[in-house]
């Protein structure tokens, strides 16, 4: 890969209060600008629990993003159509940890523990425990993985109703102490399945095989919690991103870590790569996106995206063109009708054709720039209607921390009414 | 131009072309300041818009709309001496509807446990080293962010020859100056949020968070307008402390397993890379 050949790589990130961008990053670094981000759900509309909290390709084409938003709604993106379908999981309580395709059907897991596969003719729920985590592999989407606090890494296959492989802790520490379980990612290593590895908010790092033992086979310790993990580009490596905000390759052959990517001021995200171009693309609770190269550790590229970020996925199978960018060119086709709106008629009556097969249920969002209200800008200032009522309980409680004080406040009241008479500022 | 050879020339100058000639703005740190792309002022529409929105969603937009009143709890690290105490206690005067407790070497968690199901709104911790008052952890109840600060020249009113008794038990007038990042926008709103949102005007109190190449001074007056109503005369009312921010971590305090916002820790050198750089 030579640098002066400009490549685009098409990245999308999800955030904390539920926008959805689609970022083009030029591996010529020169032509990289704030004009190759563009949002790609209304920001205008977006309520207190949208928070993306969990992404994942829905085909292994790389045309469909499932997108699971805080308030149990999961969301199919098509990176051409815009959002076209959406399912809600209210099967349980908490937040969607984890999403996938597995051919027809789809897999999520909520924070409850509830595991359900959807397919057009049944629905399968399976109870897991506590969750923090839940994976499908990619090689074999029949099998999924799950972990959450005090709830070791299972995996699971699809339709089978006990897991087919369930870790077990280390043995107790030198102390006779037993170690604390709190998965908090894992991921499947490149492979048939067989190997894992799996993140803790404890620190630990932990390579499992599920064909020779239970126990992990190789533990890596660290001081600092870890976020989130993710296959490297080697055998047995994974990428390690902490909640203090430090970024590590781990080798899993001889168990160290062995690359740190620095520049994170934030809780790293997630991490993915791109292994064609040798990058690592990060996003952290800073709210910036980054992008390291590979070998050389160097920080590329970072920028700025408004919001927290919670997730990133990258395209490499296809590409996908700026909604802007498509308008524009449309635009200059069709010079003598110059407006957008033909123009995008255009377009969708292309996309029709291309999409024949394709139900398309749900909105079609296309992108357009809406002016902004300036009165929005001052919405947070104190009203003038009266105090807001606390509840009685509180009020008491108030109230009884405050007796035994009474007294002497009475008589620090009186000395003031006396001193005040006499200050300066009471007279004026 | 040399500077020590030429002054006397440049006055004459200066002299020559009189009054009238506009005043140049000096050249300080913050006049300089690098270019920091999260401050709200540069960025383009929808950005702002995002941003705006941002801050509507987060864990403190229910303080900015005036939902509920804040309740402060106040307290130390274990066997606090005289001045932490003091300066605690002034802090609970100055701060409406705030009380101040020893810690009983309960550990921060099951305060924010027990602050939580008092209906506690904000937990203040003022550790103390060497008998003087040096870390301020501010924690947001119900689910965080948790702010961590040095707290640095820290007088109380006996040290300022004031006394506590000047401070009215009036709802204060809060002033948050200068925070312009994102990350500085978060500080001042969590430290804005500590004070009710409906100032009582007829005590003439105000506090200050003035940040200045992110340190965060604090100050306490009393105001009083001229009789020409043009200035207002200002009473310090004590105490006085100044505040750096350490980090800034998402959800209640847990150091251990928590992720931060904002850390500096293990990073300054590659934080700090020029004088004009600042985060707040």
């Amino acid at each position: 890969m030579t640098l002066t050949e400009d490549r685009e790589i098409d990245i999308f990130v999800g955030t904390k209060i539920g926008s959805f961008k689609h970022i083009k990053y030029h591996t010529d670094l020169t032509k990289n600008n704030k004009k190759f981000i563009e949002n790609l759900v209304d920001i205008k509309s977006l309520q207190k629990d949208d928070g993306v909290t969990c992404m994942a390709w829905g085909n292994p084409g790389q045309t469909e993003i499932l997108l699971a938003k805080k308030n149990q709604q999961i969301q199919a993106y098509d990176t051409l159509l815009g959002f076209t379908k959406s399912y809600t999981a209210d099967f349980g309580s908490g937040h969607v940890v984890g999403l996938g395709r597995c051919k027809r059907r789809l897999v999520a897991a909520l924070s409850s523990g509830v595991v359900k596969i959807w397919s057009k003719k049944q629905e399968d729920v399976l109870q897991v425990g506590k969750l923090d985590c839940m994976r499908l592999c990619a090689e074999e989407t029949s099998l999924f993985a799950t972990g959450g606090e005090e709830n070791d890494l299972k995996v699971w296959r699809i339709g089978e109703p006990e897991p087919i492989f369930s870790a077990k802790n280390l043995p107790h520490d030198w102390l006779q102490l037993r170690r604390p379980v709190w998965v908090n990612s894992l991921t499947f290593l490149p492979g048939d399945g067989s190997l894992l590895a799996a993140c803790s908010r404890h620190g630990c790092v932990r390579l499992y095989d599920t064909r020779a033992q239970r126990r992990p086979v190789i533990n890596v310790e660290f001081t600092m919690a870890a976020t989130c993990i993710t296959p490297s580009f080697d055998d047995r490596q994974v990428l390690v991103g902490f909640g203090r905000g430090q970024m590590h390759q781990v080798d899993l052959r001889n168990s160290r870590p062995d690359k740190g990517y620095k520049g994170c001021t934030g809780a790293v995200t997630d991490i993915t790569i791109v292994r064609d171009a040798r990058l690592v693309v990060s996003t952290s609770l800073d709210r910036q996106i980054r992008v390291h190269k590979y070998e050389t550790k160097e920080l590329l590229y970072k920028q700025y995206l408004t919001s927290k970020l919670t997730c990133v996925l990258v395209q490499t199978e296809t590409s996908t063109p700026l909604k802007k960018e498509a308008e524009v060119k449309e635009e200059s086709e069709l010079r003598e009708e110059k407006h957008t709106e033909e123009a995008a008629e255009v377009e969708e009556d292309d996309m029709d054709k291309l999409f024949d097969d394709m139900e398309t249920v749900g909105e079609k969002t296309r992108k357009k720039k809406l002016p902004i209200e300036p009165s929005q800008a001052k919405k947070h200032k104190p009203s003038t209607d009266g105090s807001t009522m606390a509840p009685e309980e509180e009020e008491d409680a108030i109230f009884n921390l405050l007796r035994s004080t009474e007294k002497q406040k009475k008589k620090r009241e009186k000395k003031k009414k006396e001193k005040k008479a006499k200050s300066v500022f009471h007279n004026a | 131009m040399a500077r020590g050879k030429d002054k006397k020339k440049r006055k004459l100058e200066k002299k020559q072309e009189g009054d009238d000639v506009p005043k140049k703005i000096p050249h300080t740190l913050e006049s300089l300041r690098e270019k920091d792309e999260t401050m709200l002022a540069n960025v383009d529409a929808e950005e702002q818009e995002e941003a705006q929105k941002d801050m509507e969603l987060d864990e403190l937009s229910s303080y900015y709309e005036n939902t509920y009143e804040p309740k402060v709890l106040i307290t130390y690290s274990d066997n606090p001496h005289n001045k932490t105490r003091i300066f605690g206690k002034e802090l609970a005067r100055m701060i409406p509807n705030s009380l101040s407790r020893y810690r009983q070497r309960s550990s921060v968690k099951r305060i924010v446990q027990s602050g939580i199901r008092e209906g506690i709104t904000d937990v203040i911790i003022i550790n103390e080293n060497q008998k003087q008052p040096n870390g301020f952890l501010l924690i947001h109840l119900p689910d965080g962010p948790t702010a961590h600060f040095r707290l640095s020249s820290c007088k109380i009113t006996p040290e300022l020859r004031k006394d506590h008794k000047e401070i009215t038990t009036h709802r204060p007038e809060v002033v948050l100056n200068n925070f312009s990042t994102r990350l500085g926008l978060t500080v001042g709103r969590m430290l804005g949020a500590l004070f009710h949102y409906e100032p009582q005007f007829r005590g003439r109190r105000a506090v200050t968070f003035h940040n200045q190449r992110d340190y965060i001074f604090f100050r306490h007056h009393r105001y009083e307008f001229t009789k020409d109503g043009k200035r207002a005369k200002l009473l310090e009312l004590g105490p006085r402390f100044t505040l750096k921010l350490i980090s800034l971590q998402q959800g209640t305090f847990d150091s251990k397993h928590g992720d931060y916002e904002w850390i500096i820790a293990g990073r300054r050198h590659q934080l700090e890379t020029s004088r004009r750089k600042f985060f707040l």
